[in-house]
């Protein structure tokens, strides 16, 4: 269960960045989650309102936009999406590929009132 | 109104981990997170390795269960520093645990230190804690499917140990099938066959740490 943990992190990241605003109540939360973190959008919801209540988030809508694998290829220069964890250029088939996208866990912005 | 932020969910954890870092370089350690699901021989492989390392190298361990100090009670027979982390309910070690460890060890008089991570598949490849690398066990009795279920800790390890090799036998685990599987999400990974009960395949596998040593002693001294 690290969806709590990472939901607490986003919690103290908005609190403390309305805070900055004078925010009297937080309504959405923007978190951009690369698709190897592995987050369950559900889970991390369910956790995100356990830990916002009593807060000014409490009411806060958590809106996760998922970004896929991306990799660049070492010998052709191909960029392409990595679908199936498949880290073979599909234009060239060579291993020598950099990830270059996926692991990104970022609170983007908030709308607060 | 809307505020952009741009901030990382998990830079405080980063920020310790590189805080761990500096004591490990300063200390001159080469420090493995050692992760693998329960029971796959995380415990088992490193008495053999105390075993094997003793007068050569000197290891320190810090060792992450939900539960009990029995792990750290097993290390600890081997005369090798080991520290136990109870986290819990928590399903991994993050960078935080392991600085609170660190003082209860001597970095000074460490070679190699060891995280033994809380045994999951999942969680404890999603945390750095300041590790130089990050190295897996697969025990044959898990199923060679596993890299294809469990992506990220393939993909974010540098080593993958396939451990009870002498047992394969009497599975149905395929060692090609799990090896492609591996290399699929994760090209360069390295794999080495071995048995902690029948010592198959140790003697490659402190071959690895003892270069993956010197590689860290080179790149302290070049830096």
């Amino acid at each position: 269960m690290h969806e709590m943990g990472i939901a607490q992190n986003i919690l103290e990241i908005a609190l403390e960045a309305a805070k900055r605003e004078g925010a009297t109540k937080i309504i959405r939360i923007d978190l951009v989650a690369g698709e190897l973190r592995g987050l369950v959008p559900m889970q991390m919801t369910f956790c995100f309102g356990i830990v916002a209540q009593n807060t000014i988030a409490s009411s806060a809508y958590l809106n996760i936009e998922e970004t896929p694998v991306t990799a660049h290829c070492d010998d052709c220069g191909a960029d392409f999406k990595v679908e199936e964890y498949k880290y073979l250029c599909p234009k060239c088939g060579s291993a020598k590929v950099q990830v270059t996208g996926g692991s990104e866990l970022r609170v983007k912005d908030i709308e607060i009132e | 109104m809307k505020i952009n932020v741009m901030q990382d969910v998990l830079q405080a954890n980063d920020r310790i981990a590189g805080e761990n870092r500096q004591l490990f370089k300063k200390n001159r350690n080469l420090v493995l997170n050692l992760m693998s699901s329960p029971g796959a021989g995380k415990t088992s492989l490193l008495e053999k390795t105390a075993e094997k390392l003793a007068g050569k190298l000197r290891l320190g361990v810090v060792v992450g269960d939900i539960e009990t100090t029995r792990d750290a009670d097993r290390i600890a027979k081997y005369h090798i520093p080991a520290i136990q982390l109870t986290t819990g309910t928590a399903c991994h070690l993050d960078a935080n645990m392991v600085a609170l460890a660190l003082p209860h060890l001597s970095l000074d008089k460490i070679d190699i230190l060891v995280v033994e991570n809380v045994g999951n598949l999942v969680c404890p490849a999603e945390f750095i804690v300041g590790e130089d690398y990050k190295i897996m066990i697969l025990s044959v009795t898990e199923g060679d499917e596993k890299p294809l279920k469990y992506p990220l800790m393939f993909r974010e390890s540098s080593l993958m140990l396939i451990n009870k090799i002498d047992l394969l036998q009497y599975t149905n685990f395929n060692l090609k099938e799990a090896k492609s599987n591996a290399r699929k999400i994760n090209p360069d990974i390295d794999i080495i066959e071995i048995s902690c009960t029948k010592g198959t395949g140790l003697d490659e596998w402190i071959s690895w740490l003892t270069a993956h040593y010197q590689k860290k002693l080179g790149d302290l001294t070049n830096a």
